[in-house]
């Protein structure tokens, strides 16, 4: 009663005071207003507040009446004056037995300050003003308190007031500000070594300048993915010019190699998370995706601007219709994993489509999680619900489609002619079908007979009527279609009246074994559409227009007739995520914290609403598409970025070590037509590019940069996956240079190859390697990348999984790689070839041809000549391998006709098996096996395959 | 930023000790055994009595109705038209559908009279260690979807499995041995192998799946004809090049591990086949599994190996049994799922009990999701049932759980749970909790966020455990 009377005695001093004079309030009051109803609000209401249903331990924590009664424990929430007898304080502190530590998140856990906050307010006596009051406290100290507590910010609104009016710590906002453009220090040459320079630590030291031969690797494989060629490295060693000008020749000599565009795309195709299928329980095939990689390439290859870029994949099709470049581009929207099976509800299918595609489109571009949006106002970042729907409503005209794009000149086609494999499958289900449908008619035959004789008298009669028509049918089906005249005969007679019992059962007879072979030849058939649909002048796309009803897509999909005729569907806020649920309705918008300074105007017509949003998007005054991209640049060389995440900007992602530094570069990419190589070029003939990985003063390294965000040394990497298999190619000789074009199919495990994959109702087929090796020893961007097939190698070496936007790959050291790189056939094949190769290389007549053979292998693998104690060392080893060689090797090239299939049949449960063929084998060409050299090559081949396993070779420093 | 530190310190952790993932094989090497890397025991949030998980997955949705949730309810309502209403409806529940009864009578078993259908005839025999949970619900009508949300806890892949959080969560027992093995069916589920992915988890948690058929680990020896010696001389060059290069970059502390990592390779090449051979078990033993018998063979050689792995300290071990999605012909097909099963599950709880080893060891036995009261009936005999999220039966047994109990109910014909109804992710969180883990604080930061399995949190389903 007390506090209630003296909140009601605050109240009243407040009128009477009115607005001009300060009204005095009590220290608990303040400290409420100020800090413990926002705490609460963020981090308690949400499991004990207004929603009796979700509340947590029956405490409510909306009023001091609730507090103080406390919740199923019985204990009070809040004793005044006694933090130490209150329970929420108790169970903030997340030390005390008696009570579950709240907020039971560990990572949401109250700060030290938070926690005193509480502390003090229960201690000063709990006050707990009316909203009122509180209102009038806010007005009286707002502005005071918003300087020292954080600083609001305008959006287009959340779903509550609180969320609208709260504060945000400037630290986390860096992101919206615009561009700021400080002055350049002078220290050095090159901007970016003097906006690092003004930011090093006192006292630490930086590295000096790193050789020329790991200069030159290092440049190499990142701008192509590949190690330099040993004359393209004694060019540069001999060159006698200084290193700078050197080098500078260098980097403009990779950035006009066609494999600069491939490289890049490897980054960008981890960034949208690109495959060649669908995911979920088909996996289907997505023949068309090939182009948009394509696509890809061709943009880092010819250095297409960049919001050019942007807004070709986000809008190509509306941009320009009639160019099939523009169709092709926005395959970047078709990136997720989707389908609709007879089995999904088309409504979440949809739904599931366009929530992939706007928290894609924040990623990718914005920096911005914008699932997090999804269900509630973000919980750290100015990002209301209100502004994911309205950016969803950009895409709700947005509809997929395989579409028509004719082949450009510049489109690989090699490959196409493995088409005929397709085709001899397709005609193999065929004719599985042809035959079970004649074991089906034999069966009905049957069926007939044993019913007829089966069957009560009063029943006899309808049987043979139905046999009669049966008869009298199945001529007419046969002639309209051989392989499924059964179900149209079927069909037929049921039409006519005849009851579904009393025509034979739609698969009469079917053993486990062909019940299996019927849904393998169907499913394989479907299938087989996506697969054709590789070598046709499609593109994966989309179409603005009205959303059509689909039950299911079983096959690539065309464009409609008429795009508009189905209504455009209204926008509404999906409240908690549910797509079926219908909040207010929103309008196409934009991301709102940023649209004071970069308004956006996007129409409500079905058509240009992506055009008008992928404006918004790479307007030169939105200060997130420059610096997210500037930022990924710095990371491909540097190995980390400059903020934190590069697909978060937001206020959990890391800050900018160098804001001066990001500010500059984003500033200069836009000045310079957004362009990527250029962005290359200031970066690679920075100092800071080209240290040395050797700190001259380690301990002082670890002093003054523990964190190792100064810049001082270069961080040495591993080679990724792609580029560890392309390289050992390369170094082979087998590599095969053309860019783009159908996907690939190394050889892989047969373990992996064969494994059966169930899709639905069915199998997947085998993975069946190309069978021309120039074919298979393309570069590891174009192997066929299904989601429900990893490729071995690439994955044990970190190669992100097509379902989430991979903004840092990881290099964990795992045993797996180790047994990979060593064991595995494709090493000792590689390995084999790199011993011919070295071995041919050199005249046969020399008569240090062993010596020559192995600097060739040097200079190809490591990229310099041995050391003699280390040539001494090598050719020993080479001389016991031989030694303890047998002087005949077996040939081991042979590759399997079929796969045998076992499965549980799901109509019966019962296991069945069978033959899958493997066209494409009958046409294998096997790479250099043992049993093609002689016995000092194949020991050669084992020195070879040690070299591809050394650190020297796998790390770039 | 706190959490930024952390994140970056995970990665060098995890890059300079990474040679102690898929964990070292090598039987008493003491440096893996006192490994203080990413997969080192590590504490327990809250005490427990499950050290070990072996997660029992029926691929398809088994049908609750027909196993363990009878419903008598539906003899009277069998063949009588089924309609259910709303946009949610798929195209395959289109057609007339009706009612249809289980082909199966039932018995209750054991002091605590669960009831089983007849043809759990080994399994009746352990009635008494079961708990089953008929209130579980999940999201997914669709089965690679059900799948990624039972395994992930995320509809739509790509998050990390169980195996691979409790791995995190609590490392590897036996450093011998890996932390999370899968032993998959010999054809790949809907959503393939996401399904036991380590998703945004550093690679050392991941799962290595021992293969039916081929090298039970790929690559694990080199191509046929490369003697042990030949292999030998090989890794000798390599690691001496590789000290020698060492020697040069004294500051690359990843070149040590990356060295270790051949050695750990080379002795698992002869570690590994012995771990898993069942050669030496009893004849009583794999008799008793049904190893020898054509139905139980496949699946009984996966639940001793099961044991042998735990019984070794492998933390958690899946195991897959595939073909439970009976759309037609429900009594053929579900007495041939439940025959391949029944025995050896039958076996592998006695065999755990036997050893002392069930009360340490959680065994789960789940689908994606239940199975509903009706089907389009074609042609009037292949009766059989669609799938069902808002209905199945899972059950527990050892590890603390609530042995001899059904928890939650479901209505009368089997529709949709009414008691003790809760999401899987609560199912899930109380797993963790079995095995002494805290979900809200077993969290890994990704992509800006600290993420974890029940993705925001969930509630432990106290009547599950003892």
């Amino acid at each position: 009663m007390l506090l209630f009377h003296r909140t009601i005695l605050g109240f009243g001093l407040l009128v009477f005071a009115g607005v001009a004079v300060s009204a005095e309030y009590d220290e608990s009051a303040l400290l409420f207003t100020r800090h413990i109803a926002p705490l609460f609000r963020e981090k308690c209401l949400a499991c004990h507040g207004e929603d009796v249903e979700a509340r947590e331990g029956g405490l409510d924590l909306r009023s001091l009446q609730a507090v103080t009664d406390g919740g199923d424990s019985e204990s009070p929430g809040v004793v005044p004056m006694h933090p130490e007898h209150s329970s929420v304080y108790r169970a903030v502190t997340r030390t005390d037995d008696a009570f579950s530590a709240m907020p039971p998140k560990e990572s949401e856990s109250l700060t030290r300050r938070e926690i005193g906050w509480l502390h003090d307010w229960i201690a000063t006596g709990a006050e707990w003003p009316t909203e009122k009051i509180q209102e009038a406290i806010r007005a009286e100290y707002g502005n005071k308190w918003s300087h020292e507590d954080g600083i609001r910010v305008q959006t287009s609104g959340g779903l509550s007031d609180s969320w609208t009016n709260r504060n945000y710590d400037p630290k986390g906002l860096w992101a919206y500000q615009p561009l700021q453009e400080s002055t350049v220090p002078d220290s050095h040459e090159n901007p970016i070594d003097g906006f690092l320079q003004a930011a090093l630590p006192k006292g630490l030291q930086v590295a000096p300048p790193a050789s020329r031969r790991e200069l030159i690797r290092r440049a190499t494989f990142d701008l192509t993915g590949l190690p330099p060629k040993p004359e393209k490295m004694k060019a540069f060693l001999n060159d006698n010019r200084p290193v700078k000008e050197a080098f500078h020749d260098i980097v403009e000599q990779l950035l006009a190699s066609p494999h600069y565009g491939e490289r890049m795309a490897q980054h960008w195709l981890d960034v949208v998370r690109y495959a060649d299928s669908s995911g979920f329980a088909n996996d289907f095939e997505r023949g068309n995706a090939w182009r948009y990689r394509d696509y890809v390439i061709r943009a880092f290859q010819n250095d297409k601007p960049y919001d050019q870029f942007v807004r070709e994949q986000i809008a190509g099709d509306e941009i320009s219709p009639d160019d099939p470049e523009g169709l092709i581009a926005v395959g970047f929207l078709r990136q997720g994993p989707w389908e609709l099976t007879s089995m999904e509800v088309p409504r979440v299918a949809r739904q599931r489509f366009l929530d992939d595609v706007t928290n894609s489109v924040g990623e990718t571009f914005l920096a911005h999680s914008l699932q997090c949006a999804k269900c509630h106002d973000h919980k750290f970042d100015p990002v209301p619900t209100r502004d994911y729907y309205s950016i969803q409503a950009v895409f709700n005209t947005t509809q997929l489609v395989e579409r028509q794009a004719d082949f450009l000149a510049s489109e690989n086609r090699d490959g196409f002619d493995e088409e005929r494999f397709l085709k001899k499958m397709e005609q193999g289900y065929r004719e599985s079908l042809q035959k079970l449908e004649s074991v089906l008619q034999k069966n009905a035959v049957a069926w007939y007979a044993s019913q007829v004789e089966q069957a009560l008298p009063e029943r006899r009669p309808q049987i043979l009527e139905s046999e009669r028509q049966w008869k009298k049918l199945r001529a007419k089906a046969k002639k309209n279609g051989k392989s499924t005249a059964f179900q149209k005969t079927r069909a037929a007679v049921m039409k006519q009246g005849v009851p579904q019992s009393d025509v034979p059962p739609s698969r009469v007879g079917f053993t486990p074994r062909q019940n299996g072979m019927q849904r393998v030849a169907t499913k394989g058939l479907q299938r087989l559409k996506w697969e054709f649909d590789r070598y046709k002048p499609f593109a994966l796309s989309v179409y603005s227009g009205g959303t059509p009803t689909y039950e299911k897509v079983l096959a690539p999909l065309r464009m409609p007739q008429d795009s508009a005729k189905p209504v455009v569907e209204k926008m509404h806020i999906r409240t908690g995520g549910d797509p079926f649920a219908e909040g207010d309705l929103v309008k196409p918008g934009v991301l709102s914290v940023i649209e004071k300074h970069v308004p956006a105007a996007i129409p409500e017509t079905p058509d240009g609403r992506r055009k008008a949003f992928a404006e918004w998007v790479t307007d030169s005054k939105n200060p997130l598409v420059s610096r997210v991209m500037v930022n990924r640049i710095w990371q491909w060389h540097f190995g980390k970025p400059l903020a934190g995440n590069p697909n978060n900007f937001g206020s959990t992602g890391g800050l900018p070590t160098h804001p001066k530094l990001l500010d500059h570069l984003a500033a200069e990419f836009m000045k310079n037509g957004w362009s990527v190589k250029d962005m290359h070029r200031k970066i690679m003939l920075s100092e800071a590019y080209c240290r040395s990985c050797a700190h001259p003063d380690p301990a002082g390294l670890a002093e003054f940069d523990p964190e190792g965000r100064a810049f001082a040394v270069f961080e040495p990497r591993r080679l990724s996956a792609e580029e560890m298999r392309d390289s050992v190619l390369a170094i082979t000789g087998e590599l095969n240079e053309r860019v783009g074009g159908v996907p690939c199919r190394p050889e892989i495990n047969e373990e992996v190859a064969l494994q059966p994959r169930q899709v639905m109702g069915a199998f997947a087929s085998a993975w069946v390697p190309n069978p021309q090796p120039e074919q298979r020893h393309r570069r590891s961007l174009y192997i066929l990348k299904l989601r429900g097939v990893r490729h071995p190698m690439l994955e044990v070496f970190n190669t992100p999984a097509s379902d989430f936007s991979c903004e840092r790959r990881e290099s964990s050291t795992v045993t797996p790689q180790a047994l990979n790189l060593f064991n595995s056939k494709n090493s000792y094949d590689r390995s084999l070839a790199l011993a011919q190769r070295a071995w041919s290389d050199i005249d046969k007549d020399a008569d240090n041809r062993d010596e020559l053979a192995l600097r060739r292998i040097y200079e190809l693998v490591l990229c310099r000549q041995p050391e003699h104690h280390e040539l001494e060392q090598v050719l020993q080893s080479w001389r016991a391998v031989e030694a303890a060689l047998p002087r005949e090797a077996r040939p081991d090239g042979s590759v399997p006709l079929t796969a045998s299939r076992e499965a549980v049949e799901e109509l019966s449960g019962e296991r069945f098996m069978y033959d899958e063929i493997l066209y494409a084998n009958q046409e294998f060409k096997p790479d250099l096996q043992p049993n093609d050299v002689d016995r000092h090559v194949r020991a050669l081949g084992d020195i070879c395959l040690v070299f591809l396993n050394t650190n020297e070779f796998v790390y770039v420093y | 930023m706190p959490h930024i530190n952390r994140r970056e310190s995970m990665f060098r952790i995890g890059t300079s000790l990474g040679s102690v993932a898929f964990a070292s094989l090598l039987a008493g090497d003491t440096r893996a055994t006192e490994s203080v890397g990413p997969l080192a025991p590590k504490p327990v949030h809250i005490p427990a009595k499950a050290k070990n998980c072996i997660f029992l997955t029926m691929t398809g949705g088994p049908s609750h109705i027909d196993t363990f949730d009878p419903k008598p309810a539906l003899n009277k309502l069998h063949l009588q038209e089924f309609t259910r209403s709303g946009e949610t409806k798929s195209a395959m529940e289109s057609g007339k559908r009706y009612y249809v009864q289980s082909p199966f009578s039932f018995h209750q078993h054991g002091d605590s009279g669960a009831p089983m259908a007849d043809n759990w005839q080994h399994l009746s025999r352990v009635a008494d260690d079961l708990c089953f949970f008929r209130g579980c619900q999940v999201d997914s009508v669709n089965h690679p979807t059900a799948m990624y949300q039972l395994n992930c806890g995320n509809r739509f892949g790509g998050d990390p499995a169980l195996g691979a959080w409790v791995t995190y969560g609590l490392g590897t027992e036996n450093a011998n041995l890996p932390g999370y093995v899968v032993l998959p069916e010999v054809s790949d589920p809907q959503g393939g192998a996401p399904n036991w992915g380590n998703g945004y988890l550093p690679a050392f948690y991941q799962a290595t799946p021992l293969r039916p058929m081929g090298s039970p680990i790929l690559n694990l020896s080199p191509p046929p004809g490369v003697t042990a010696n030949r292999q030998r001389s090989n890794l000798d060059l390599l690691k001496s090049m590789n000290e020698q290069h060492a020697g040069l970059h004294p500051q690359h502390d990843e070149l040590a591990a990356r060295l270790e990592s051949y050695e750990l390779a080379f002795r698992m090449q002869s570690e590994i086949p012995d771990a898993i051979n069942l050669s030496e078990e009893s004849q009583q033993t794999l008799d008793s599994y049904g190893v020898g018998q054509s139905t139980t063979d496949a699946f009984g050689r996966k639940c001793l190996l099961a044991r042998k792995l735990v019984e070794k300290g492998v933390r958690f071990v899946q195991v897959y049994n595939g073909g439970w999605d009976s759309h037609d012909y429900i009594e053929r097909a579900h007495s041939n799922r439940v025959r391949s099963v029944d025995q050896p599950i039958a076996a592998l709880i006695e065999d755990l009990k036997a050893r002392n080893l069930l009360e340490s060891t959680l065994v789960v036995w789940c689908g994606e999701f239940g199975r509903s009261p009706d089907n389009g009936v074609r042609g009037g005999v292949a009766y059989g049932r669609d799938h069902n999220p808002d209905a199945m039966t899972i059950w527990l047994a050892g590890g603390g759980s609530n042995a001899g109990h059904t928890i939650g109910a479901t209505d009368e014909t089997g529709m949709t749970a009414v008691e003790d109804v809760h999401h899987v992710r609560d199912f899930h969180v109380t797993l963790l909790r079995l095995l002494g883990l805290d979900d809200n604080k077993l969290t890994y930061y990704h992509a800006g966020r600290f993420k974890q399995l029940s993705q925001f949190g969930g509630k432990v389903i106290d009547k599950l455990i003892a």
